[in-house]
């Protein structure tokens, strides 16, 4: 922490941000994640890495949409702070609202056969081959799948990230699924 | 996707972001709005509809003086709500001012029972000023909503709540202009109501209506 570039300078950063300083609001994203990241371990110490991770990023879209909300005259950090903690408690309500429409499955075997362990035949394959399949998507396929279907994004989100249009956004999806159902068959196949 | 990926993309999306205006002066814009439409629904019904002669008694403009003290706190109060780090009891003044508002209605009906003998609760129903209020309410609140969008929705129900307080009050003042009240507690229960069940509608409906806003609209 103390490395940390002092609050009066993050301020300065962000007003400069708000001038539309891009090198300003890069080198001032990249000041404040590690503050962001350190917060929601703090809070949410029994977190997975990638779930703090989503919530680090959410808190970084957060900020970009409602950086208009800074008053430069004021110091920076509690108004990074306010916005990580309202992110942090609808990230916990999200949790409890998935929790609460999710059925529990521990009694599954009674009614239905229990899989075996490690039959790939029954799940979605070889998780290698998935991710060299997708890696060899074409580069829009590819960000379509990892932003709607690996990160879950709205279809809304990942067109304001991409810059690509809705339509497109879901032509490319179709067609990289469609890909990679031939490309994992065919893995299947030898 | 990584996060320095998206913190290099958010760097190349930023454009010039114009701060918002403090809360005080975004209450003052929204206030000019509302006085504009109490101006004009005033002129209309003192001119047009010849009803004019009603003589204002000071309890009379005591009780208005409180409805627009409240909606002038309640809507700094919503502004505020939507400034990260802001105070977190913005909800205290808008609190103090409806109980003011309601003090001096209940004192109202207390002077109207020694002059008349009664409450007059069951005397007059007000179906007209509740849709006068509710129609009045969305002319007024619908440019305030649509100005809370631009701030971080951190409390929604809280924000919707105080902004249809704010929109309210100034709908109340509106419909005690155009249709005077013989009896303070009839405003208290029919307006009162109003306030009450619209502003309640707007808490719960809060989270539909102010949300993050979308990349797309950056």
């Amino acid at each position: 922490m103390d490395e940390s570039p002092p609050d009066e300078h993050l301020s300065r950063l962000m007003a400069r941000a708000q001038q539309g300083d891009s090198h300003a609001y890069v080198t001032l994203l990249r000041a404040i994640t590690p503050r962001i990241r350190q917060f929601v371990r703090a809070r949410r110490g029994f977190l997975g890495a990638a779930d703090v991770e989503d919530i680090v990023q959410e808190v970084l879209l957060s900020v970009h949409a409602v950086r208009a909300t800074y008053d430069p005259a004021r110091p920076l950090m509690p108004w990074l702070s306010a916005i990580v903690r309202h992110r942090l408690a609808d990230a916990g309500r999200r949790h409890v609202r998935q929790r609460a429409h999710e059925i529990g499955v521990d009694d599954l075997d009674v009614t239905f056969q229990a899989p075996p362990a490690n039959n790939r035949e029954e799940t979605f394959g070889d998780p290698d081959a998935l991710a060299q399949a997708i890696q060899a998507l074409p580069p829009g396929q590819r960000q379509a799948v990892e932003l709607l279907k690996l990160r879950e994004l709205s279809l809304k989100q990942a067109s304001g990230l991409t810059g690509m249009s809705i339509g497109a956004l879901k032509v490319a999806t179709h067609r990289a699924i469609a890909s990679l159902r031939r490309a994992l068959q065919g893995t299947d196949d030898e | 996707m990584k996060t320095d990926e998206l913190i290099d993309r958010l760097g190349r999306d930023v454009t010039v972001t114009r701060p918002l205006p403090p809360p005080g002066t975004r209450t003052v814009m929204w206030m000019v709005w509302a006085g504009m439409y109490l101006v004009v629904v005033t002129v209309m019904m003192f001119v047009v509809m010849s009803s004019a002669g009603m003589v204002p008694t000071p309890s009379y403009l005591v009780q208005q003086s409180a409805a627009i003290l409240t909606g002038v706190v309640a809507a700094r109060a919503a502004f505020l709500s939507v400034i990260p780090g802001a105070s977190g009891r913005v909800w205290v003044l808008p609190a103090i001012g409806v109980v003011t508002w309601a003090a001096t209605l209940l004192w109202s009906g207390v002077l109207d029972l020694q002059a008349s003998g009664t409450f007059g609760v069951t005397s007059q129903s007000d179906w007209p000023c509740v849709v006068s209020m509710t129609v009045g309410g969305v002319v007024v609140g619908a440019p305030f909503f649509w100005m809370l969008r631009r701030g971080a929705p951190l409390t929604p129900g809280l924000t919707a709540f105080l902004a249809a307080l704010a929109a309210l009050s100034v709908a109340n003042i509106e419909a005690c202009l155009t249709r005077p009240h013989a009896f303070a507690l009839t405003v208290l229960l029919w307006h009162g109501g109003t306030v009450a069940a619209v502003a309640a509608l707007c808490a719960l409906l809060g989270h539909r209506w102010l949300q993050w806003p979308d990349m797309t609209t950056q």
